[in-house]
């Protein structure tokens, strides 16, 4: 009998590297990650009818997906392309292909960006959209009310409340009157007055349930092309969003947008990652060797599962 | 390392084809067919481009048999979850004209009426908002 020990003829386990291993089995949760949300929003969509799919209302535009969809797919043959040169040692080629792929991942956010720029810009967002007539006009009176505490703010200085600022800006406009003076400061507070008496009277027209959504929007309309005070509401704040919205309620908007963002949010984190995980390579620069022909593939396959993913979303979201 | 290296696949043409399809997509967008026509026509060239994605760029294609072992316990997962959620979300048992809209206004009537008195000069309703 003899103890000496023999290589065994047969490997146990999975025929791939550890890392390759990890790798797949990550992505295996990453596709009950997403798959989570993609179901979701199926099941919600189709348990709502009316969901809003006018790209007027949704501010979705199919060709910025279209656009992001050729992007990420370009990153994805530049992935490949490049793991197929790190196999044959064209190290240099291989990072040329990689810094094309970060270029791109760039593009892909610079592209998601303004779009979400433009969802910002019409408060197309979670919680924030009126989806009845009364919460339109609610939501504008409530835009109005801020308009009006910036204004009473810019008139009257100081930390005190609103109420006793306001008290203080009746008070200087009566002894200004008194005074006989026509001053300019006369006719900012008279203005500041007037664009609360418009506010009043729709605010209790609302409360009352007397003013349809129609005639709101052309008292409204009115009230910005006042001479006086409509430039206070049809201003834009600093960063170009309207101060006052246009009140159209969109059924189902808040659930629109939460599976919008939450989806794409997720998905452009993914690429940030993808991102940081290709720039650890891009670093190498000369130094990139067969060492790393492992982790471009790892990287790849993540990046093309990030690319899986947007190829589903992007019919969901902006076709469908 | 695996064996991926090597493999004789025309990436490049893949990459046009899924390109193509890309376009086929966003054109379906716009063709004056039934609704339920076009989704099904986006969710097949979808399907179609992913599986190219995943046989070729993702190289299963040249994989052994270890990739049913890893993916199909995630696939029926996937698969379950929505199906699992179906007849609980999917019926449409909420309301559209959601409760809170009739609280906030409410809350505005009562506010108003403790905040502006009688005498109180013509103020907006809601200042604090």
């Amino acid at each position: 009998m003899s103890n000496t020990q023999t290589a065994p003829t047969v490997k146990m386990g999975i025929p791939i590297p550890n890392s390759k291993l990890g790798m797949w089995l990550f992505l295996g949760t990453e596709i009950m990650f997403f798959t989570a949300f993609i179901g979701s929003y199926i099941v919600l969509r189709l348990g709502s009818d009316g969901w809003p799919t006018d790209p007027e209302v949704t501010h979705i535009r199919v060709w910025a997906g279209a656009l992001n969809t050729f992007v990420l797919l370009s990153s994805s043959y530049l992935v490949v392309v490049a793991h197929e040169a790190m196999g044959k040692h064209d190290f240099k080629k291989a990072l040329k292909y990689l810094c094309g792929t970060f270029v791109l991942a760039c593009v892909f956010l610079g592209v998601k960006s303004v779009e979400y720029y433009g969802k910002f810009q019409h408060d197309i967002l979670p919680g924030n959209i009126a989806e009845t007539d009364e919460q339109a006009m609610l939501k504008a009176n409530s835009e109005i009310s801020g308009v009006l505490t910036i204004r009473l703010n810019a008139l009257v200085s100081g930390d005190e409340q609103k109420e006793i600022k306001r008290s203080a800006l009746v008070t200087e406009i009566t002894e200004l009157k008194a005074s006989g003076e026509k001053t300019d400061r006369l006719a900012q507070l008279n203005t500041y007055i007037a664009l609360e008496t418009s506010a009043k009277a729709l605010d209790d027209a609302v409360l009352a349930e007397t003013i349809s959504l129609h005639d709101y929007e052309e008292k409204l309309t009115a009230m910005k092309a006042n001479e006086s005070y409509g430039g206070f509401l049809s201003a834009k704040n600093l960063v170009g969003f309207p101060v006052v919205h246009d009140p159209h309620p969109i059924v189902y908007g808040n659930l629109f947008a939460s599976i919008y963002f939450i989806m794409t949010g997720f998905h452009a984190l993914h690429i940030v990652i993808g991102m940081i995980l290709f720039a650890l390579v891009i670093k190498e620069r000369e130094r990139l060797n067969e060492g790393w022909s492992e982790w471009v593939e790892n990287c790849g396959l993540y990046w093309h599962f990030v690319d899986l993913v947007w190829i589903f979303l992007f019919p969901l979201l902006y076709i469908i | 390392m695996s064996d991926d290296h090597g493999h004789n696949v025309n990436y490049l043409l893949i990459f046009i084809f899924l390109c193509f399809c890309t376009l086929a997509s966003a054109i379906c967008d716009v063709l004056p067919i039934p609704k339920l026509a076009i989704m099904v026509l986006v969710l097949g060239i979808a399907t179609a481009k992913a599986l190219l994605v995943m046989l070729n760029f993702m190289h299963l294609r040249f994989e052994g048999r270890w990739k049913y072992v890893l993916l199909a316990p995630t696939t029926i997962l996937a698969i379950g979850l929505p199906l699992a959620l179906m007849p609980d979300v999917g019926l449409h048992y909420y309301m559209v004209d959601v409760p809170q809209a009739e609280a906030v206004i409410t809350q505005h009537t009562d506010h108003d009426a403790d905040e502006h008195g009688a005498n109180e000069p013509a103020a907006p309703g809601k200042q604090d908002h």
